[in-house]
């Protein structure tokens, strides 16, 4: 082989090896095409989405304006730039996709690493933020783009791509340029609406990131979860935090209550409901409630006892 | 004059350690994050994580309070991928167009063969 480098049947043999590999389907394609999902429209096309032609490397401030805009939030590209834009490297880091959401008040869920996936998504009306290698995993071109509609008939997905405001690529082509991207996705949703393919876990991640720098959403976010799976703990706990962040102490005691209703060994709801109930100057309460979660125990004993602690000491 | 530098920054993280830290860390509320993040999250850790990050993007160009406002949107989890290799992460942003000769007429052949798509204007075989 090494004796072959440079003459025309190396290149004969790698053209071949090329050759041989286009005509491969790609793994998620040919999964996705021999069994489509039961509900999966055949055919779905997100035109309203909104469309900004990418500057020089700014594919990601495109695509991130793209998903925020139509998700009801108002930001322009150069916005974002300040936000996500890397100048010395040339492009925009996948967290800070996913922060920059957060910062607009929008849940920033990651689907599944699944093309079906991605399309139950954009069937249930969120674009999707796709990260591609467009060349080779040995010599990478990252890009943004957004996918907004796809035909399975034709095999097809279409994007919102730098500066081609439709750009139609092969489901195959498509799947090995993101695969090569890891298969890395984001949305960027308001936070009354659940994802298509939500589940807790993914979801609740999704809002648990958002709290810290917009607990009012991430409030109004785990309500949406709450609805859905009205059990998970972690979802009480973060409704009872959102509000006691935002000083609303009645619905952070009524959050906390809830939590320890359901889920009696819960200490860290108990903890929580003790700080709320002292702030509220309901001591002789706040001392049970205290003394409860040191009972149970637990990883974060030490933090009960501190609690327990200045409830005792209160007065 | 880098040297210096690092070690002045060392010793100001170090004596602002305890300003950053949440009360939560020794009473009161028990944050949803430390609960979806299991009982093993250091927060020291994470304060120096972020003192990191907010460093290396202002050393790829980002000004100072732009970058303090970019790592405060970071999760805990998010600023620990990143410390130590923002350099290595995948940053998207490829300009569509500005692409040499030579590697041209190769991406446009595995463009065509539907191996990569660099050029919004081929159509691969199926």
């Amino acid at each position: 082989m090494v004796r072959l480098a440079g003459t025309p049947a190396a290149a004969g043999v790698l053209l071949s090896v090329m050759l041989l590999l286009a005509g491969c389907a790609t793994p998620q394609v040919a999964a996705l095409l021999e069994q489509p999902p039961e509900k999966l429209p055949r055919q779905v096309e997100l035109a309203a989405v909104p469309f900004y032609p990418q500057e020089a490397y700014q594919c990601g401030p495109a695509a991130l304006a793209t998903a925020v805009v139509h998700a009801g939030a108002t930001t322009t590209p150069d916005a974002l730039v300040a936000q996500v834009y890397l100048p010395a490297r040339e492009g925009s880091l996948q967290v800070e996709m996913l922060a920059a959401a957060r910062r607009h008040g929008l849940i920033a869920y990651r689907p599944a690493p699944q093309l079906r996936d991605v399309l139950s998504e954009i069937a249930g009306g969120a674009p999707v933020i796709v990260l591609q290698n467009l060349a080779f995993s040995f010599a990478p071109r990252w890009h943004y783009a957004v996918a907004i509609g796809y035909d399975l008939a034709r095999e097809e997905i279409i994007l919102r791509s730098g500066t081609s405001q439709r750009l139609v690529m092969t489901l195959s082509n498509f799947e090995r340029t993101w695969a090569r991207g890891g298969h890395w996705a984001m949305m960027t949703l308001a936070p009354e609406r659940l994802p298509a393919t939500a589940t807790e876990d993914r979801y609740l991640t999704a809002v648990v990131a958002m709290e810290r720098v917009a607990p009012g959403p991430a409030r109004r976010a785990y309500a949406t979860a709450l609805e859905r799976w009205p059990h998970n703990l972690l979802a009480r706990i973060g409704q009872g935090n959102t509000a006691y962040a935002m000083h609303d102490l009645a619905a952070a005691e009524a959050a906390y209550r809830e939590a320890t209703r359901r889920h009696p060994d819960a200490a860290d709801a108990w903890n929580n409901l003790a700080q709320t109930l002292l702030e509220l100057q309901r001591r002789d309460e706040a001392l049970t409630a205290a003394q409860q979660a040191v009972a149970i125990g637990g990883p974060r004993l030490p933090q009960y006892q501190a609690t327990l602690k200045i409830v005792s000491e209160s007065r | 004059m880098n040297t210096f530098n690092r070690c002045i920054a060392r010793v100001l993280i170090v004596s602002t350690l305890g300003m950053g830290m949440p009360a939560s860390s020794l009473a009161g509320i028990v944050s949803t994050d430390q609960i979806s993040g299991g009982a093993g999250r250091v927060q020291v850790k994470s304060f120096l994580d972020r003192a990191e990050v907010q460093a290396g993007l202002q050393a790829l160009g980002v000004d100072s309070t732009a970058a303090q406002a970019r790592v405060d949107a970071l999760s805990d989890e998010e600023v620990a991928s990143l410390a130590d290799r923002i350099e290595q992460m995948p940053a998207g942003g490829t300009d569509v167009l500005g692409v040499v000769l030579v590697v041209f007429l190769i991406l446009l052949l595995t463009d065509i063969l539907g191996l990569t798509k660099v050029f919004p204007f081929t159509k691969p075989v199926r």
